[in-house]
């Protein structure tokens, strides 16, 4: 029984230390409103083929689930999510994160 | 940064031109131009009087007015009658705003500087040569020293827009504004509690604590105009101030608090309402987060506990805390708007904003309001360039635990600039803004200007900043402009749009920033930026607003009915709990106290004095000492104190005495009354100015800049104001 739980709590730490790593790997915020603005808001602009999108369209939380591994597969542009280089990626991730809908610093207006 | 590599006038160049041109102007001449545009009394016959709408541009409030214009000539502000924001009104400032747009003392033309910064002496130069100089120096600082190398302080401004603009094309992220000498630890308190910075539903409500607010004086639309109103319909108003002001006169109960205790007072409050459960218990359970902690928390804060700290008698502060918690949700801790008082300011207005909450005032009438939909769009302008070679972060990153990262700290910024650290910061690009004035510690400021190689600056008038600036551009007034659409909240009066266009054209050669920053763009291969004009981007704003364009031109504003209570309504709160947060889940990941945690203030230095400050119904900060119709009011400042304090020193009243802190030292009358507390004085801002180009005022009173050392707020980094003692003795 003890190891069961040791194994949980071990587990538990592992999640954590990830979660971690994550947000320790954010990329440059301000880099990565650039390269957003760059690569996706030819289709995510009012009037464009996606979803007008900022920062506080989401919560922290949501946009982790977003940039959580190989989440993107399932998206409608994952071709295009392809083509990114990761560290751009990193970027978009962490000035959607760093200004999202229940950040310190949200965006201001879309 | 090969953007920046273009421009095309070389110093030597320049140096050519310049030394041939015309002697050294006198700043601080009259010109009998601006006379002859005043209305001549001996002509009898006037031609057919036009009004034209427009908005005020004399404090930050944008109220709605009607300008009458004759023979060319603006020759009376009136209020707009349909302006539900300021309720129809006009304040003494907003009347005199046509005393600004025919002020002798107004810039004229683009000056340079000819000597040291602050000897005055400046020459006329023509915009191309300001703007090929400005150009040529903006250049150099960013080849050098990268475009983070220049710093940006947009003032409060309808078009401050377009600076920020510009410095995100130019590339700097070292943009810092008024908001850091003002509200920052307020919004940021709100917004750590709320998910957002609220509005006050003043009209409506049936019980009001106000602290360390003065809306009969400090102006605030609709808010001032409604809390008259409020107290005609039986609202209560208690204040706590260690100055008796106008609202503490006209309020129910006035507390002579001891500064810097505010939250012992809110913190014992919250005693009262968590332990006799007067608050709404089904209200709490469905959206506060934290009231289990919070009664834990606050079980030592008895209002006996803060009796000894505020000075405030514990049967007061039960008796209110009962009073309000009855009057709920119809009831309000006032969140007013200047907060720049103490080094704990955010975690003070946490107090009240926590207050609040057990209130559950969020979003009701009588309450707090969230910002209602004005409709607006934000324009499609070009996306900003990325500057690889410029570095990571701001240069005052970190140096408070939770900065606005669009506002930053002009404290900190100022520091890192003074220590070159973590990088050097060389230009500055300054627009109606005049930190030398409203900012603590002026000597500091002038220490900073001596680290910089560039100042630019932007002003209607030679303010202090100005005065210590290389290159002065002159702008026009708010009455001679066309402006962008501004959205405004006005409480529960409106949420609405406003859009000015010129009364009259710009005199002189006053122009406005948009054409500066125009031919800045050009000059530097940033055109693309600026390719629109005032017109396109104000219809990109009003494009989901298909009324607004007629209703502005008709009525002189537009009304958006949109949401104006249950805006929340199965929404959820931008916080990370999704509730209101009494308890803050991202303070406490961040080690700092997520509840209140009371330290008391430092306490008074022998026979020293606390300074706090101010401003009544007709100064805005600065700005508007010396206007000819205002300074007739209070032509200089005078340092309340009261009569006890001043008979220990020997003073009588009128005396002139000697005012001095760790910062700097001035002269200036004492003003004894009793409505003072005996160990603070007072005084009002905008006064003891170095620029002589301000002649109604200059060599009257003293700036508060000029004694008030630099402290901040630790969580917001907004300057702490109230933080400093001085020495008062009779003048010799």
């Amino acid at each position: 029984m003890k190891r069961i739980v040791l194994l949980i709590v071990s587990l538990f730490l592992v999640l954590v230390f990830i979660g971690n790593i994550m947000a320790s790997e954010k990329g440059n915020s301000r880099k990565g409103k650039y390269v957003f603005r760059k690569n996706c808001r030819a289709c995510h602009m009012e009037g464009g083929k996606a979803k007008e999108m900022s920062p506080i369209d989401k919560t922290q939380a949501q946009w982790n689930a977003v940039f959580a591994k190989d989440k993107y597969k399932s998206f409608p542009c994952k071709a295009e999510w392809e083509k990114i280089n990761p560290e751009d990626i990193k970027d978009i991730y962490a000035y959607m994160h760093d200004h999202a809908f229940d950040s310190p610093s949200p965006e201001k207006c879309k | 940064m090969t953007n920046h590599a273009d421009a095309q006038l070389s110093r030597r160049s320049f140096l050519k031109w310049s030394g041939a041109a015309t002697a050294a102007v006198a700043v601080a001449g009259r010109s009998p131009v601006l006379y002859a545009l005043t209305q001549d009394k001996t002509k009898k016959s006037v031609s057919k009087a036009e009004e034209k709408y427009s908005v005020c541009g004399m404090c930050f409030n944008a109220c709605g007015l009607v300008a009458r214009v004759e023979n060319g000539v603006i020759t009376k502000l009136d209020p707009n009658q349909k302006f539900l924001k300021s309720r129809g009104m006009l304040c003494a400032r907003g009347n005199a705003g046509i005393q600004q747009v025919y002020d002798p003392d107004r810039l004229k033309y683009p000056l340079l500087r000819k000597g040291a910064r602050g000897e005055g002496r400046w020459e006329r130069i023509s915009w191309d040569q300001a703007l090929d100089y400005a150009a040529e120096k903006l250049t150099q600082i960013a080849e050098k020293y990268t475009p983070c190398g220049v710093m940006f302080t947009p003032g409060s401004d309808t078009q401050s827009t377009f600076v920020h603009t510009f410095a995100e094309a130019f590339g700097s992220y070292n943009l810092t504004t008024h908001e850091s000498s003002c509200l920052l630890s307020r919004n940021r308190a709100y917004l750590d509690t709320f998910g957002e910075v609220p509005f006050a539903d003043i009209l409506n409500t049936k019980y009001i604590i106000i602290v360390g607010a003065n809306p009969f004086e400090a102006i605030i639309t609709p808010d001032s105009i409604d809390l008259m109103t409020a107290k005609k319909n039986g609202c209560k108003i208690v204040v706590l101030d260690p100055r008796y002001t106008k609202t503490a006169g006209l309020a129910h109960e006035w507390h002579p608090i001891r500064p810097g205790t505010d939250m012992a007072f809110f913190l014992a409050l919250a005693n009262v309402i968590t332990s006799e459960k007067l608050y709404d218990k089904d209200y709490a359970e469905e959206k506060l987060y934290g009231v289990q902690q919070l009664t834990e928390h606050v079980n030592k804060y008895t209002p006996e506990w803060a009796e000894k700290e505020c000075e405030i008698a514990a049967q007061d502060i039960r008796r209110i805390a009962r009073e309000i918690a009855a009057a709920a949700p119809t009831a309000i801790v006032y969140p007013g708007r200047r907060t720049s008082d103490y080094v704990n300011s955010t975690q003070m207005r946490r107090s009240m904003a926590i207050v609040n909450a057990l209130l559950s005032n969020w979003d009701t009438p009588g309450g707090l309001l969230a910002a209602r939909q004005v409709g607006l769009s934000k324009p499609r302008l070009p996306d900003a360039p990325f500057y690889e070679s410029n570095p990571e972060n701001r240069l005052d990153k970190g140096m408070a635990k939770m900065m606005f990262e669009e506002e930053g700290s002009y404290k900190h910024m100022r520091d890192a600039i003074i220590a070159q650290e973590p990088y050097p910061v060389k230009g500055w690009f300054i627009y109606h803004y005049n930190p030398l004035q409203s900012a603590a510690n002026r000597q500091k400021s002038i220490d900073m200007i001596n680290h910089l190689d560039f100042i630019v600056n932007v002003d209607i008038t030679m303010s202090d900043t100005a005065w210590m600036s290389d290159l002065v551009l002159p702008a026009p007034s708010v009455l001679e402009r066309h402006d962008p659409a501004s959205g405004l909240q006005g409480s529960s009066a409106c949420a609405c749009v406003v859009a000015r266009e010129p009364v009259i054209p710009p005199l002189f050669e006053a122009r406005p920033v948009i054409e500066i920053l125009k031919g800045l763009a050009e000059r530097m291969n940033l055109s693309e930026y600026f390719d629109f004009t005032v017109e396109e981007y104000r219809k990109q704003q009003l494009r989901l607003l298909p009324d607004a364009d007629r209703a502005i031109r008709e009525d002189g504003v537009y009304y958006n009915p949109s949401k104006l209570y249950g805006i929340y309504e199965g929404k959820i709160y931008k916080t990370l709990s999704k509730k209101i947060e009494i308890f803050n889940e991202r303070y406490a990941q961040m080690g700092v106290d997520p509840m209140p945690v009371y330290k008391p203030p430092k306490s008074n230095p022998v026979n020293q004095f606390r300074l706090v400050i101010g401003r009544n119904a007709y100064f805005t900060h600065c700005t508007t000492q010396n206007n000819a119709l205002l300074c007739e009011l209070e032509s200089e400042n005078t340092l309340w104190m009261h009569p006890l304090s001043a008979r220990k020193l020997g003073l009588e009243h009128g005396d002139l005495v000697e005012v001095s802190s760790s910062t700097g030292k001035g002269k200036l009358k004492v003003n004894l009354n009793n409505g003072i507390r005996k160990d603070t004085v007072y005084m009002a801002s905008g006064y003891g100015v170095i620029s002589k180009g301000l002649n109604r005022i200059y060599g009257k009173g003293v700036c508060i800049a000029e004694l008030i050392e630099d402290h901040a707020d630790e969580i917001s980094g907004n300057m702490a104001m109230h933080e400093t003692f001085i020495n008062v003795s009779k003048s010799k």
